[in-house]
């Protein structure tokens, strides 16, 4: 046996009549009685709709008036139809070949552990899933709230090993400013840190007032009233509080007993070169201390970590490109521009057509002639070469089925666009046979239009029907 | 649902049953195994995430959907509840009702199979042993329509059962025979091209024998060609199964009118309101994947078989 | 060119499955060496395990002085032609015998001249460009043969390379082999189940049964003094007679006739065995003489074999092809004594 054993060819039916000679029309009779049922099913439900398709292609949206090549021209004129054309074009360049790609390493690699039947068992399962139940999982997993999708969630934990949030984050992205929280006593920074408005010098304290925070953050961090500084020889004190008195509104600038204190800020000491001379914690009143600081004259800072917000989660599902920044002129540019919702979505898909690929590729691997592989490896083959210059050659005719069937299956996909696209960016993430669907069944319905779709759609699986056929005739 | 591709095993009756365990001839060379090992781990736990997550979320109170992950659920293990689907289930067979839903994914995919499954036997049945002229012409075409599009019929088949419900009172459009048909016909082509391959595979020798002691070709259909083929026409029927149990695009166009829907129908329209109903989401999906999953642990060696002998639909 | 040493070579699968046992066999340089047995008696596992196709459980393989059990099959310098040939379905016969030398890195020029001296030898010069499928079974054979020659190696490893040719061109490749041993003047480990292959072409034979070694030695010393019973059976044609005979006083006595054995054994019981040859129509010690009924009659040309009855035992003769017997006769025959063979009745060991 040989790679091709995978895929050998139907044994062609017993050729020419074979005894029988006075059998005669009874016997054709029970045969086309057979053959009936399935006959007129095939031809009412698929063979003359093909025809039907491609005569309502010509007609109006209802398939009364002939229309000529309207739908067409329209099709091809329209861009938010020509989008379709671009997602299908990237599914149908990125899917098949991962996917083979996938298969092949898982089912090179799980041929050499104890458990491989584990091991395929739980990447194949996903294809009993439906396309829709698969997408709604999907939806969760790229979910944009890092506290339901876990993509987002992992990618927090990660940011915030490298980069944790401040107690009071100040979400930049929504329009918010750290310059914004100033108040009394301080003055927006550089770089999203605030600095005392006034420089302050050895023994003696400041106040920075700041607005904006909501009190219910200020008690998670355990902030408590606010107390005034006491001034210490040889250290800067001072305070940042809460400048807003819920009793007295107008009060600003003073320190009241319904005021908190900010717990647990940043603070950096800097000297009037800007070098740091110090750094502070606020403790729980938001009264801070700087030791041993000598003469001169200093500007207490609000370090920008207090403020930062952190990862706050990427829109997976979204519609914006990953539009590489390089040099490339802009028909480069456009061209390799890939929808985020798109590799998402082709992610989720890799998931369930892995194992299909792992299992067709897994037999085509176990048909290889054992010997052949062994006579290579006499022949002084490493294990790397006889992968490549054995086992991948005798293998191509199973790649190409593999990725044969996944072109023709990702030029038809429909399932997961409509049910893990979200609205927003479901436009962006159109594809033909979604189209066809929206304009034949949502709406007001425009069926020449669709059909049009879908003629462009068989023309499309025209090649794999060619081959198809050519492989059954030898 | 895409194409079956004819360039695949053909079942014959002989063969070794092919299961998912075969060792490679590659297997005696072992380098590095603990690294192969970690590697393969992990990316079994990649692939199970995303199940044992919609697993968690049906299990978890709605009230912490927004709150945490359901990975937290991991660690704190009594968050876990059947609430969810016993709200679900209480609701008996409401109309539009997730069990009302899976009723109609029954009753859409359990007379699919059985007509696809037999019809596919009759007519590979003619082909491979009838002795018509013009068979290996019918077969062709049959080959040909395995990658058809679903699309490409839609619109013509909505048309055709206006007309026919004009003409006899009965318009299937909206029905579950409606939907029925529709899929067997996009069943027959891989069904047939299925049972041929295996049909080709019984000596013709077995046929004659029954015809020289006097066999009609019903007998001979049912005696000799029939539990022959059960072995293929397993493998077909848990396919059908699980193609027509996962199909949303033909119900949703077929069923359009229908107060009853399919699970996929179900879930899909639940997902016009995510954020308030993802409880239900998460319990419809659990749900809809479960008879596969039975159908797929029970019946996998037939079920792999099926994929070997044709690609997927 | 060098020798082969297996030194207490075990192999098991699993703890209670050993398909490989004990295995110590010294194989000169230039020999040719055939391991012979019945299938499944573990002949080809030791092959394999020499060519470094499978693990050595236990005990250690030498090539020359190097002790190659944890030396990668490539690096071992040997050649090996399979059982089903193995040939790289989709290369050229040129590039089948050309592959194991790319794989050294050779330069083209010394590939191609050594592809196309090595086809030439082989009568495959003509099909260098083809693929295997396009040839006949004979051509594969030759293929693969000429694929081991190419790389020039130390040991020549053959796995049933003729088992899959019809019986003519089976005749021809065994001779064509023999030559070719002597030309390349390289060590031949050839494995086989047909011990004809076994004994028209080894210098030694390796005789194995159940994992265990049972005998070496030249043909004429597996033929002539064979150590067993299992040996004595699976080595000529038609097999030897082997008939349940008792000892005393030098004579052994079988249910239709006695016989006076030509060294002294102790008294017991035992199988006393002779080959058909040396039971015929000539009587050189009415002593020993025994009468046949005669139930079946093989006439090739050159002899005649009698199957039949003496006393109780079955017995094979080969007599004179002149003699006109018929099935159903009784005949007189004698017995040369001065081959026979007695095995112990619990060892089967052979003590004559």
């Amino acid at each position: 046996m040989t790679a091709q054993s995978a895929i050998t060819k139907p044994k062609a039916a017993p050729v020419s009549a074979a005894g029988n000679p006075g059998g005669g029309w009874r016997d054709h009779l029970g045969s086309l009685a057979f053959l009936a049922p399935g006959a007129i099913i095939l031809l009412a439900i698929t063979v003359y709709p093909l025809v039907a398709t491609a005569r309502n292609s010509f007609y109006d949206g209802t398939a009364t008036n002939y229309v000529g090549l309207a739908n067409y021209k329209e099709i091809f004129s329209t861009s938010s139809i020509l989008v379709t054309f671009r997602n299908n074009v990237i599914w149908v360049l990125v899917f098949p070949f991962v996917v083979t790609f996938i298969g092949l390493v898982y089912g090179v690699l799980s041929e050499r552990i104890r458990w491989s039947t584990a091991f395929k068992t739980i990447i194949f399962m996903p294809i009993v899933f439906s396309a829709t139940a698969s997408a709604l999982v999907w939806r969760t997993i790229f979910d944009l709230d890092p506290h339901v999708g876990i993509v987002n969630a992992a990618i927090q934990t990660a940011s915030d090993w490298v980069n944790p949030p401040g107690f009071y984050p100040i979400d930049t992205s929504t329009g918010q400013t750290v310059a914004a929280l100033a108040s009394t006593g301080v003055s927006p920074g550089p770089q999203n840190t605030l600095q005392s408005s006034s420089t302050v010098t050895s023994g003696n304290s400041v106040e920075l007032g700041l607005i904006g925070v909501a009190p219910a953050t200020l008690q998670l961090t355990g902030s408590q009233t606010a107390v005034e500084p006491t001034q210490t020889p040889g250290s800067v004190t001072g305070l940042v509080w809460r400048d807003f008195s819920p009793t007295n509104p107008t009060a600003k600038g003073q320190v009241l007993p319904d005021e908190l204190g900010f717990a647990g800020l940043k603070l950096t000491l800097l000297q009037s070169n800007g070098s740091s001379a110090g750094t502070a914690v606020t403790d729980a009143h938001g009264d801070f201390k700087f030791d041993g600081v000598g003469s001169g004259n200093y500007t207490v800072q609000i370090d920008a970590s207090n403020f930062s917000s952190g990862f706050t989660g990427i829109f997976w599902l979204g519609a914006q490109s990953l539009t590489p920044t390089s040099s490339l002129n802009q028909t480069a540019q456009a061209l390799l521009s890939v929808p985020l919702v798109d590799i998402s979505m082709i992610l989720a898909y890799l998931w369930i057509w892995a194992g299909f690929a792992m299992v067709i590729i897994g037999a085509g691997l176990a048909s290889l002639d054992r010997e052949v592989l062994e006579a290579a490896r006499m022949d002084g083959a490493g294990e790397w070469q006889t992968f490549r210059r054995m086992t991948m050659p005798m293998l191509a005719p199973v790649l190409i089925v593999v990725i044969v069937t996944m072109l023709i299956n990702v030029l038809k996909i429909f399932d997961i666009i409509l049910n893990m696209a979200p609205g927003s960016s479901q436009g962006e993430a159109n594809t033909l046979a979604l189209a066809m669907y929206n304009f034949g069944f949502t709406g007001l319905g425009n069926w020449g239009l669709a059909s049009a779709l879908a003629v462009i759609l068989f023309i499309l699986v025209i090649p794999a029907i060619v081959l198809n056929l050519r492989r059954i005739r030898g | 649902m895409s194409a079956v591709s004819p360039a695949a095993k053909p079942l014959a009756p002989a063969t070794k049953p092919v299961t998912l365990k075969r060792r490679s001839p590659l297997s005696a060379i072992r380098p590095s195994r603990a690294i192969l090992n970690i590697v393969l781990i992990v990316s079994a736990v990649f692939w199970l995430v995303p199940t044992i997550g919609l697993a968690i979320i049906s299990l978890r109170p709605e009230s912490l959907f927004q709150q945490s992950g359901w990975w937290t659920a991991l660690s704190a293990p009594a968050q876990l509840t059947l609430t969810n689907y016993k709200t679900l289930f209480s609701q008996g067979l409401v109309t539009g009702g997730v069990l009302d839903s899976l009723v109609t994914s029954l009753e859409i995919t359990v007379p699919a199979t059985l007509l696809v499954t037999v019809i596919s036997s009759l007519t590979a049945y003619s082909l491979v042993f009838g002795r018509w002229p013009g068979r290996s012409v019918v077969f062709l075409v049959i080959v040909g329509l395995l990658v058809v599009p679903v699309q490409v019929a839609l619109i013509p088949v909505v048309q055709e059962y206006r007309a026919f419900g004009s003409l006899t009172g009965y318009n299937p459009f909206g029905t579950i025979p409606g939907v029925v048909i529709f899929h067997v016909a996009f069943g027959l082509p891989f069904g047939i091209f299925l049972m041929y391959n295996f049909y080709s595979g019984i000596p013709k020798e077995m046929l004659e024998a029954g015809r020289i002691d006097g066999a009609g070709e019903w007998q001979l259909f049912q005696r000799v060609a029939l539990p022959l083929g059960l072995p293929a026409a397993a493998s077909l029927m848990i396919f059908q199964f699980i193609w027509v149990w996962n199909d949303l695009l033909v119900a949703l166009i077929f069923l359009a009118s229908n107060p009853h829907y399919t699970l996929t129908i179900f879930l899909f329209n639940q997902t016009r309101t995510l954020a308030a109903n993802y409880w239900i989401i998460s319990t419809g999906a659990m749900i809809s994947i479960f008879i596969p999953l039975i159908v797929f642990f029970s019946f996998q060696r037939y079920f792999v078989r099926g994929v070997l002998a044709g690609a997927v639909k | 060119m060098a020798s082969v040493t297996f030194d207490h070579v075990v192999k098991r699968y699993t703890s209670d499955v050993t398909v490989v046992k004990d295995f110590n066999v010294e194989v000169a340089d230039k020999e040719f060496m055939v391991l012979v047995g019945p299938s499944g008696c573990g002949k080809s596992t030791a092959l394999r395990m020499l060519a470094g196709l499978e693990s050595i459980s236990e005990g250690s393989i030498r090539i020359g002085d190097r002790e190659v059990n944890n030396i990668a099959a490539k690096d071992r310098d040997i050649a090996m032609v399979f059982q089903s040939y193995a040939l790289y379905p989709h290369m050229s016969v040129y590039d089948n015998m050309a592959f194991p030398l790319q794989m050294q890195h050779m330069k083209k020029e010394d590939i191609e001249k050594r592809v196309k001296s090595a086809s030439a030898s082989l009568g495959l010069a003509n099909f260098l460009d083809r693929k295997p499928r396009a040839l006949s079974g004979g051509q594969r054979q030759r293929v693969a043969l000429g694929r081991a020659i190419v790389r020039n190696p130390q040991v020549f490893l053959l796995d049933e390379p003729l088992s899959n040719l019809d019986a003519k061109l089976r005749g021809q490749t065994r001779i064509e082999l023999q030559k070719l041993h002597r030309e390349l003047g390289t060590t031949f480990i050839y494995v086989t189940h047909d011990q004809v292959e076994a004994m028209t072409m080894g210098d030694r034979i390796a005789i194995m049964n159940a994992g265990i070694l049972q005998q070496v030695g030249t043909p004429g010393e597996i033929y002539d003094h064979p150590a067993n019973i299992f040996v004595a059976g699976f080595v000529g044609t038609p097999t030897m007679n082997f008939v349940p005979a008792t000892v005393q006083d030098g004579v052994a006595t079988a249910s239709g006739f006695h016989v006076k054995l030509p060294k002294a054994l102790p008294a017991g019981k035992g199988t006393l065995g002779f080959r058909p040859e040396t039971v015929t129509d000539r009587i050189p010690d009415p002593d020993s003489s025994m009468e046949m009924n005669v139930e079946v009659v093989e006439r090739l040309g050159s002899d005649q074999f009698l199957y039949g009855k003496v006393g109780g035992d079955s017995v094979t003769a080969r007599i004179d092809p002149r003699i006109k017997v018929e099935p159903g006769d009784s005949i007189k025959l004698g017995l040369d004594t001065r081959t026979l063979h007695f095995f112990d009745s619990e060892t089967e060991l052979a003590l004559l």
